[in-house]
């Protein structure tokens, strides 16, 4: 882990019309390193979690308040460009979402639109190594050409983050990547998380709590859209400060 | 510690099963300190056989602990203060196993003990010293059941005091032995009790480091002022 922090936010805010979603948020999130957000359903991790990236912007009455700098630089500033950002905070979500299209073809496409790749040599390359990176070449090098939708859900899912690597992302976001996994197929994902951290900044929602515990070095603890406790992962979970995080963490009626 | 339940009501049982048992072995051993010092006050060799009798248990209730701490970590993967509960009940029955031990070993040498002339002064001294070890405990229990941190800190320093009944015992009892060498074996049987309940002070402050542990989820880091010198004495006037 480098001490270095790569997302930084301050006093941010989100309303979905008159719903207050997210209510004055600080953190900083450390460069290479897993972060990983818990809290009850409807805390406003996965809302906080889609700010970084901008995804938020497609959904017309969600309003973003606040300041959230990527490397020291404004995401919300009106010269950056949301697609430019999305290829360098890169998003992996809940359900294998492949496109209906190649095994390579899932991949290849983002280097594609992003001129990442100057011929097909070029784009072969980025395609292996990113499914090498996301662990799972080794299980698709024969049949590349085969649709991507006809994987299993685990090797679907680690697809999906080889697509998202494909870009050279810097940030890696995941919103319950290993919910619609089973139990193999998820700590093949967290093993490949805990790679992962050695070159991208990883942030991952996730309802497990064990899961936070495993593969994150800082957790937060969001509760009613606040952030309630932010703090080194070990910590959290061995001696909390807050009691709310206390009573979710172990189960308890808060 | 939290007062609100858990959503699974079997883990509240578990966690209150499990403390129960500490509870319950906290009082045997208890009775195991007392019942052997007043086995060797009065030369009471049945009372000594009942104490070594009950030892056993006390080794059960530990096993029953150890199994059970390690099925709710198995299954409810406890977390914050709940790891901390199960941890230090873990380590709060093996002291109380350890004390339960001394005190057999104490019933044990009273057998040998009573067939001999009783050592002048050593009585009382050891009476004394027990007394203190089994209150030490019983207020360690204490500020487990209260999550007192202030109680189990004062049983802590009050080891100190144990540690200076030990050294002034070691010295009583080789001035005996170099006095008149018929002493030697009594004192011998004596200064290993002494030394015996010596350690049982040491595992109440363990026990009392487990509930600062068990509250604050730190261990107390500072040095405790150490009494015991006998290691280094060649001497009745050096301990």
């Amino acid at each position: 882990m480098s001490d270095e922090i790569k997302i930084a936010a301050k006093g941010v805010d989100v309303f979905y019309g008159d719903t207050h979603a997210i209510k004055s948020v600080d953190v900083e999130i450390d460069d290479k390193a897993v972060t990983s957000f818990i809290g009850p359903s409807g805390c406003g991790k996965s809302t906080f979690l889609r700010c970084i990236n901008r995804m938020n912007d497609t959904i017309d009455v969600c309003r973003v308040t606040g300041d959230i700098r990527l490397e020291g630089q404004d995401i919300y500033d009106k010269d950056v460009d949301p697609v430019q950002l999305r290829a360098r905070v890169g998003m992996v979500f809940q359900k294998p979402n492949p496109f209906p299209k190649s095994i390579y073809e899932n991949v290849a496409y983002g280097p594609k639109i992003h001129g990442l790749a100057k011929d097909k040599t070029e784009l072969d390359e980025i395609v292996e190594k990113s499914l090498r990176r996301a662990a799972i070449w080794d299980e698709v090098k024969d049949r590349l050409d085969q649709p991507g939708t006809g994987l299993s859900g685990g090797q679907q899912q680690r697809l999906c983050i080889g697509r998202a690597i494909a870009t050279a992302p810097e940030v890696l976001l995941m919103d319950e990547p290993c919910s619609a996994l089973d139990p193999i197929a998820t700590a093949q994902v967290e093993e490949l998380i805990d790679e992962l951290r050695a070159s991208y900044t990883v942030v991952i929602v996730t309802h497990s709590m064990q899961q936070a515990a495993r593969v994150s070095q800082k957790t937060a603890f969001f509760h009613l859209g606040e952030l309630v406790e932010y703090g080194e992962t070990d910590r959290i979970f061995t001696n909390p400060v807050d009691s709310r995080t206390e009573s979710y963490i172990t189960g308890r009626i808060g | 510690m939290q007062d609100n339940a858990h959503i699974a009501s079997v883990f509240d049982r578990d966690l209150e099963g499990v403390q129960a048992s500490i509870m319950k072995m906290g009082g045997l051993v208890e009775t195991a300190i007392a019942d052997a010092a007043k086995a060797l006050d009065r030369r009471d060799t049945e009372l000594a056989d009942a104490v070594r009798k009950n030892d056993k248990l006390i080794d059960a209730l530990e096993e029953t602990v150890s199994a059970d701490v390690a099925r709710i970590i198995a299954k409810r993967s406890p977390a914050a203060g709940d790891l901390r509960t199960v941890l230090t009940v873990l380590k709060i029955s093996a002291n109380l196993e350890r004390i339960g031990d001394y005190a057999k070993n104490l019933a044990k040498r009273t057998s040998v003990l009573s067939e001999m002339p009783a050592v002048e002064g050593a009585g009382g001294s050891i009476r004394r010293m027990t007394k203190n070890v089994g209150l030490m405990l019983k207020d360690s229990l204490d500020a487990y059941i209260q999550r007192d941190v202030d109680l189990a800190e004062d049983v802590r320093q009050r080891d100190a005091e144990v540690d200076q009944m030990y050294n002034a015992l070691f010295r009583e009892f080789l001035t005996h032995m170099m006095e008149d060498p018929r002493n030697i074996t009594a004192c011998m049987h004596l200064h290993f009790i002494a030394k015996n309940i010596e350690r049982m002070g040491d595992h109440v402050t363990s026990i009392s480091e487990q509930v600062i542990y068990l509250v604050t989820g730190e261990m107390p880091d500072d040095e405790r002022t150490k009494e015991d010198r006998t290691p280094y004495a060649t001497a009745p006037d050096e301990a």
